[in-house]
């Protein structure tokens, strides 16, 4: 039974941290360009198989670093042709926009690499178990969960110490006067939509370490991540960070006792905080209107 | 008894304090001009008594009732009105249309899916007073995105004064208008004030506008009172031209 | 949030020149569609479908384009609109009018109770959080295997026969008839919708989208009326759902997945989301193109996506909202 729970506790911390880095990239985006990337989960995608292709020539660990930046620059080249054609209008059309990509995104996947999974190889050293009591935690998953706390307190000291990142915060909050104070919104916005990219870059290739490509990867964690930023409060990354890990560790938990009911667990929470709590966790009052 | 009586009302923004313990009583049928320099409070000010926040502290008595924590709404049911300095109106419907939706919120009709007759004889006679209070039966037609800077704001009081207002709120009437249109939007002010005795509170920057129209003058600065007074007083306040006229000059 | 001064921006006309005259076009194509339809080498379960979602997407439209408020989770009150229509069948009564009752309460039902979660959110925070009410729907419908066959959808209902009291019309196996089945019912939906748009109701919900501060300084209560109007979309919607599920005699889970949700909108804004016969116009463009790309090549959804791409970026007013520009200017 202690495996049982030790196993979904590590599962969910797991699942949290997918949902943590999806949901900070999309809370990113949306708080300081009003924009909800529903393709997010296929620049996940993306990320991952841009690891597929590199993994040969650069290695696993090559592949980690290299494929996450890619998708940045991915993301960045999308964010200047298309999404900020719309920033000043009705937000009706960024979604629609970033469906429509999410769209071609995830049939130009299907078309180059094919419908059916594609398996990543990554090192031997870090697909052995822990030891033979935890034959079911293995080194890999110690190191996902390892490289997603890495990331997420690197974008913090980066929203915290940078220029750049000082200046998304500014603008999550005041975005007039930001660009009063001379700085190039635009640029702002291009850059901060590749941060967000980059995390769900970082995603895929991590992903695709633990249960291989298929082009749909990222589909099953777009909604999840939503309900993280939902529940975490919108407008706060720290939020959102709590909120991811919530939802991870209540379905998995709630597998032990009822299996059928770990994905309605997170629905049900969401639910509970928004009759209880609308505005989030964490949210600041009245930034959700 | 006063139609409007703020008692030492105080806003505080984390550790701004924007209105700092400001009163004033405005008598039924006064026209009262709130003045002072940019970033004195008016604006702050003005929205604690229309209701879009709360003050931190003091109380908002109109026409007897406390209205410190009603909602906006609910201050309008009890006929309070106000204008923006932004021009707030439907852009794209109609002069006519704008009226309508104002008119019939005030009947209480906002929810009806039909009409009878007898309310959509109502809701025209309505409507055709507004316009011509406002002098816009001309163009009651076109849109209001269409018009002319100074018709908007014509507009806009119009759909106001839909509401009956015991209180007309006007933030900035003539704010960015040429001579033109600020004596056009002045000389409405003075007929609905003079002919047909409406109790308004303005601000407003344009002190020809002010020393004609007003019959009391508040004058904050730094979110606190100043002076009040008549115009003639208010000319002669050396605090005033000091702390106000002065630096304006 | 929503200051709305768009003071100086000229107003697009929300009537064209001769209102009446779109509407005679539409309904004169309708009415002939079994006729010319076939000549095309269409069918007439294409011009059902049309018909079904374009009444989906004009319902939703009365929020989008009529409230101001942008639902992203429209599909769910679609889809469980079928399944009310579908268990209404299969398990209570073989009565058609009875299905469609079911079916508005099941979506109408659930959209009125999350409606009272979402009326004081605006934006995308209220897309976001109408894409995750969607997604419960979905989840439960394809997790309640035993009532509503899970993955595989609702199967083992047909609609039955009109009882008319003198007389019963059969529009169980004659495509046509259901064809004029479909097309009074939304005929008598699109003509209360048209009724609710002109009424003072109507009135206060596209002072609500127009400018939300000066609605609110009318007296206006702007949640409860936001309320209102996306319970009454959720009704329309839903009722359509039930005429889908009548239509296919099949509810599909995939018919409440935000995906459709997408398409929905999409529609609305292909043809023209401040015009009243502009969400019909989109769902037709929308449901052929989508037909035809689908039977050329198996990569549609990259051709359905580009369609999205191109509408926002090239023709974001729609067909009609660019008609309308050109001749009411």
């Amino acid at each position: 039974m202690l495996q049982l729970v030790l196993f979904n506790v590590t599962n969910g911390l797991i699942i949290g941290a997918f949902y943590v880095l999806m949901a900070l990239g999309l809370s990113l985006i949306l708080n300081l360009s009003n924009v909800i990337n529903f393709a997010h989960g296929n620049f996940l995608a993306l990320g991952g198989y841009i690891a597929y292709i590199l993994v040969p020539f650069l290695g696993f660990w090559g592949a980690l670093i290299v494929a996450p930046l890619i998708t940045a620059v991915f993301g960045f080249v999308i964010e200047r042709l298309m999404i900020r054609r719309v920033y000043t209008r009705d937000p009706v059309y960024s979604l629609l926009l970033t469906f429509g990509l999410a769209f071609i995104m995830q049939d130009a996947c299907r078309y180059i690499w094919g419908p059916n999974g594609l398996p990543m190889t990554i090192p031997d050293s870090l697909s052995t178990p822990l030891s033979a009591d935890l034959f079911f935690i293995t080194w890999y998953r110690i190191f996902m969960v390892a490289i997603v706390i890495t990331a997420v307190t690197g974008l913090f000291a980066f929203l915290r110490f940078t220029r750049v990142g000082i200046r998304i915060r500014a603008g999550t909050l005041d975005l007039d006067t930001v660009a009063a104070l001379g700085v190039n919104v635009g640029m702002l916005r291009s850059m901060n939509f590749a941060v967000g990219s980059l995390l769900a870059g970082l995603a895929g290739v991590l992903a695709a370490g633990q249960v291989g490509l298929n082009p749909n990867m990222g589909d099953d964690l777009l909604m999840p991540s939503f309900i993280a930023i939902i529940v975490g409060g919108v407008g706060s990354l720290t939020g959102t960070l709590c909120g991811g890990l919530l939802i991870g560790v209540a379905g998995a938990l709630t597998t032990v006792v009822w299996p059928a009911a770990s994905e309605a667990v997170i629905y049900v929470i969401m639910l509970v905080v928004l009759v209880l709590r609308p505005r989030g966790l964490m949210g600041q009052e009245g930034m959700m209107s | 008894m006063s139609m409007l009586d703020v008692r030492n009302v105080t806003k505080q923004f984390g550790s701004l304090v924007a209105v700092d313990g400001v009163s004033m009583q405005v008598a039924a049928g006064e026209l009262r001009a709130i003045i002072g320099p940019n970033g004195a409070g008016k604006t702050t000010f003005f929205n604690m008594i229309s209701g879009f926040f709360a003050p931190t502290a003091g109380d908002i008595v109109f026409d007897g009732t406390t209205v410190t924590k009603l909602a906006v709404t609910e201050r309008v049911a009890m006929g309070m009105a106000r204008t923006f300095q932004i021009t707030e109106i439907f852009p794209e419907l109609t002069v006519r249309e704008n009226i309508r939706v104002g008119v019939e919120s005030a009947l209480g009709l906002r929810q009806k899916f039909w009409l009878t007759a007898a309310h959509k004889a109502q809701v025209n006679r309505g409507i055709d007073e507004a316009l011509t209070l406002t002098n816009l039966t001309a163009s009651a037609d076109r849109y209001v995105g269409e018009l002319s800077h100074g018709d908007q704001r014509a507009a806009e009081i119009a759909t106001a004064l839909t509401l009956k207002p015991r209180l007309l709120l006007l933030d900035e009437p003539t704010a960015g208008m040429g001579e033109h249109e600020t004596f056009a939007v002045a000389n409405l002010i003075r007929r609905l004030h003079r002919n047909s005795a409406y109790t308004i509170v303005l601000i407003e920057h344009d002190m020809r506008v002010v020393f004609n129209l007003a019959d009391k003058i508040t004058v904050l600065g730094e979110g606190k009172m100043l002076a009040e007074g008549t115009p003639a007083e208010i000319a002669a306040n050396p605090v005033v031209q000091a702390a106000y006229l002065g630096s304006a000059e | 949030m929503n200051t709305a001064t768009t003071t100086t921006t000229v107003p697009m006309s929300t009537t064209p020149a001769r209102p009446w005259l779109t509407g005679v076009i539409i309904w004169a194509l309708l009415l002939s569609a079994p006729i010319w339809l076939p000549m095309l080498g269409g069918y007439t379960a294409l011009a059902g479908r049309v018909l079904v979602l374009g009444l989906a997407a004009m319902s939703f439209n009365l929020l989008l384009g009529f409230t101001g408020v942008m639902s992203f989770g429209h599909a769910a009150y679609f889809g469980l609109g079928a399944y009310g229509a579908g268990l209404t069948l299969k398990y209570l009564a073989a009565s058609t009018p009875l299905a469609i009752l079911g079916g508005v309460l099941l979506g109408g039902g659930l959209g009125t109770l999350f409606g009272l979660l979402i009326s004081q959110r605006r934006g995308v925070y209220f897309a976001m959080v109408t894409v995750a009410f969607g997604q419960i729907a979905f989840y439960i419908t394809y997790s309640w295997d035993s009532l509503t066959g899970g993955y595989d959808g609702l199967r083992g209902f047909a609609r039955a026969p009109l009882n008319l009291g003198f007389t019963t019309i059969d529009i169980t196996n004659n495509s046509t008839a259901f064809y004029y089945f479909l097309l009074i019912v939304f005929g008598v939906v699109t003509g209360l919708q048209a009724l609710l748009l002109a009424s003072p109701f109507g009135r206060t919900l596209v002072a609500i989208r127009e400018n939300e501060r000066r609605a609110r300084f009318l007296g206006i209560p702007i949640e409860r009326h936001i309320w209102m109007s996306f319970s009454i979309s959720c009704c329309f919607t839903a009722l359509a759902g039930a005429m889908y599920a009548l239509l296919n005699n099949f509810a599909d889970p995939m018919g409440l997945h935000y995906s459709l949700s997408g398409e929905i909108v999409i529609m609305t804004v292909m043809g023209g989301m401040r015009a009243f016969w502009g969400p019909l116009i989109g769902a037709a463009l929308f449901v052929v193109l989508q037909d035809y790309i689908s039977s050329m090549t198996v990569n549609w959804m990259s051709f359905v996506g580009m369609i999205f791409v191109l509408v926002v970026l090239f023709f974001p007013r729609g067909l009609l909202g660019m008609l309308q520009r050109g001749v009411g200017k």
